[in-house]
């Protein structure tokens, strides 16, 4: 359990960190998003005790991470992959780890197992691709077997086998009861992943919710339709209230279809059928977490081309 | 974890029964693991570092790079002050100093141990690896003071084999070219050969308060030459009491006397300056461990 208090981080005149509440809760996967520069990899960095908050509290397990007996045992993190020293070996970098919080040697060779480096383990770390580098950085995260785990985006440089693996772990981790935070950029694997969302922007909380009240809350509840009598039926739905436009526009759509809102499918499908037009599709648009979260960050966005902000 | 982490984890408990694990060199078996009631200690931290340590490909280097120094320029100064000796006026004859001569390799070994010392922590500030450090012992004081004893594990042995060696290797060739020699008796011979290796060992610790502070191990490395090497040779060049004052109390040349026979009126004498030396370091490790357990990671 990750539980963060009134956290605040300010460099000089920027607030990086504004003010953040919020908590991380066993047997759950929590995604934590937000465009770069939100103050994510910061907040993470306080959670663990490597940067001083200005203001607040963030504790793991009721108490700051420095406090724990065996920090290692209380929690796990992979907050840069790339952070091993390029000539010492995947096991002796876990190793000095191990030591340093008196698990035994034994834990060293079970983690290796664990994310599949067992073989080139003895290899110097700096001849592994950056995929092998996140296997060694969940390595060391898996080391005292803790109950929360803190991963900075855990999937970069994974190649699609590697993002299952991962996906899996971290699903198996949260099943077994543990806390699980992660940040990550890919929505798409995000919304196949985690059970609940806290997303920051600009250093404040934007949301802090389940995943599928996250994307109900931006909904936009359209409804494609498509049929051949396509322009005297968007005259009828008009007639009853709803706003039609077609689909010319949607990506690769051929823009034969009609976009409806403020119409639930079912009420289209019955006046459909009561007027005798006949439907080739009838559905629902799912709105994906990406595009609910640009949507709900837009105006937290920190960086930002010219185009995109007109 | 999951059924297959606990099978694993059982049946390597059950490995030593059958095979019993052959003790590894250099690691220190005697430490107890953290049990489930246990807590990490300073002792589990030593063990760490010292890992780290010896898994630095620069440390072996370092260790070579020092004792050939000292025993190769012990060995060509030794032979060339033999002739030099021989065409020295007798004014010249006074000042020479056998004791001197072959610990000369001293001024490049305090450099090449000082750079383990900044690699020792620049190192992990450049591979980023000081995160995961930091995150597996938060208690950052202990990180320091880890890291310190163990690079003086390293350094002082390094040191004293590397005065001893330069020394026996200096005055052999001193002996051989008729040059005057001092042997290991003779007084003040035990003083330079131990005092020299401590004052490498400072050397050490020297650098290490400097990486912990600077963090850049290119701004480190720059900093190290300039403080032990640049400073020394410009300093008769500075103006007038500037001069004098930084030839007598700069700090790596005050402490360098420990190593001298012949006594200059104008520096300190040997344990004196050795003082000179141990008080900077300890002055700037205090403050390199202040800095550490403030500063964001």
């Amino acid at each position: 359990m990750i539980e963060v208090h009134g956290l605040t981080k300010r460099y000089g005149e920027v607030l990086a960190v504004n003010d953040l509440n919020f908590s991380v809760r066993p047997g759950e996967v929590t995604g934590f998003l937000g465009p770069n520069g939100a103050g994510k990899s910061t907040t993470m960095r306080m959670i663990l005790g490597l940067d001083a908050p200005t203001s607040g509290t963030a504790t793991v397990g009721g108490r700051p991470v420095a406090e724990h007996p065996v920090p290692l045992k209380a929690v796990g993190a992979l907050l840069d992959a790339s952070a091993v020293l390029s000539s010492r070996s995947a096991y002796h970098h876990l190793l000095a780890l191990a030591a340093s919080n008196g698990l035994p040697r034994s834990r060293v060779d079970t983690v290796l197992e664990e994310v599949g480096l067992s073989n080139v383990a003895r290899r110097a770390a700096g001849t592994y691709s950056l995929g092998m580098r996140q296997r060694l950085g969940i390595a060391g995260a898996l080391l005292g077997d803790p109950p929360v785990l803190v991963l900075d985006e855990p999937l970069n440089g994974l190649d699609p086998e590697g993002i299952v693996w991962i996906r899996r772990l971290m699903r198996r981790m949260a099943a077994e009861g543990r806390a699980v935070m992660m940040s990550s950029h890919l929505m798409s694997e995000v919304e196949l992943t985690v059970d609940r969302l806290v997303v920051v922007g600009r250093g404040r909380l934007i949301a802090d919710t389940g995943m599928a009240e996250f994307i109900a809350s931006v909904a936009s509840q359209e409804v494609v339709v498509r049929t051949p009598q396509a322009v005297p039926f968007a005259g009828r739905l008009a007639a009853v209230g709803a706003a039609v436009r077609t689909t010319a526009g949607d990506g690769n759509d051929d823009g034969t279809g009609l976009v409806v809102t403020g119409l639930e499918a079912a009420r289209i499908g019955a006046l459909a059928a009561a007027t005798g037009v006949e439907l080739h599709e009838l559905a629902p648009r799912q709105t994906s977490l990406e595009e609910a979260f640009m949507e709900l960050t837009r105006d937290s966005v920190e960086y930002t081309t010219e185009a995109e902000a007109a | 974890m999951s059924q297959g982490t606990v099978d694993s984890r059982r049946t390597r408990l059950k490995r030593p029964a059958k095979r019993p694990a052959k003790p590894r060199r250099g690691s220190l078996r005697t430490v107890p693991p953290a049990g489930a009631a246990g807590r990490a200690t300073f002792v589990h931290s030593l063990r760490a570092e010292w890992i780290r340590l010896r898994t630095m490909r620069a440390t072996l280097y370092v260790v070579v790079a020092t004792l050939v120094a000292g025993a190769g320029l012990a060995t060509l100064n030794g032979s060339s002050a033999g002739d030099e000796y021989a065409a020295m006026s007798a004014a010249d004859r006074l000042m020479f100093d056998p004791l001197a001569t072959s610990l000369k390799g001293v001024i490049l070994a305090q450099l090449t141990l000082a750079l383990l010392g900044g690699l020792a922590i620049t190192s992990e500030y450049g591979s980023r690896t000081i995160v995961s450090t930091l995150t597996a012992v938060p208690r950052r004081g202990r990180v320091v003071v880890a890291k310190a004893v163990v690079l003086t594990a390293i350094a002082l042995p390094t040191g004293m084999l590397t005065t001893l060696g330069g020394f026996l290797a200096g005055q052999s060739v001193l002996e051989s070219s008729g040059a005057p020699y001092v042997a290991l008796g003779d007084p003040g011979a035990w003083r330079a050969v131990l005092g020299g290796g401590l004052f490498l060992t400072l050397a050490a610790v020297l650098g290490l308060a400097a990486g912990i502070m600077i963090r850049s191990t290119t701004a480190t490395v720059t900093t190290l030459f300039a403080t032990t090497l640049i400073v020394p040779a410009l300093a008769p060049s500075f103006p007038g009491t500037l001069a004098n004052w930084t030839t007598k109390f700069w700090p790596p040349s005050a402490g360098g006397q420990i190593v001298t026979g012949y006594r200059d009126p104008d520096l300190l004498n040997p344990w004196p300056g050795f003082t000179v030396m141990g008080g900077c370091v300890v002055v700037l490790l205090t403050a390199a461990f202040l800095t550490f357990r403030r500063r964001d990671a």
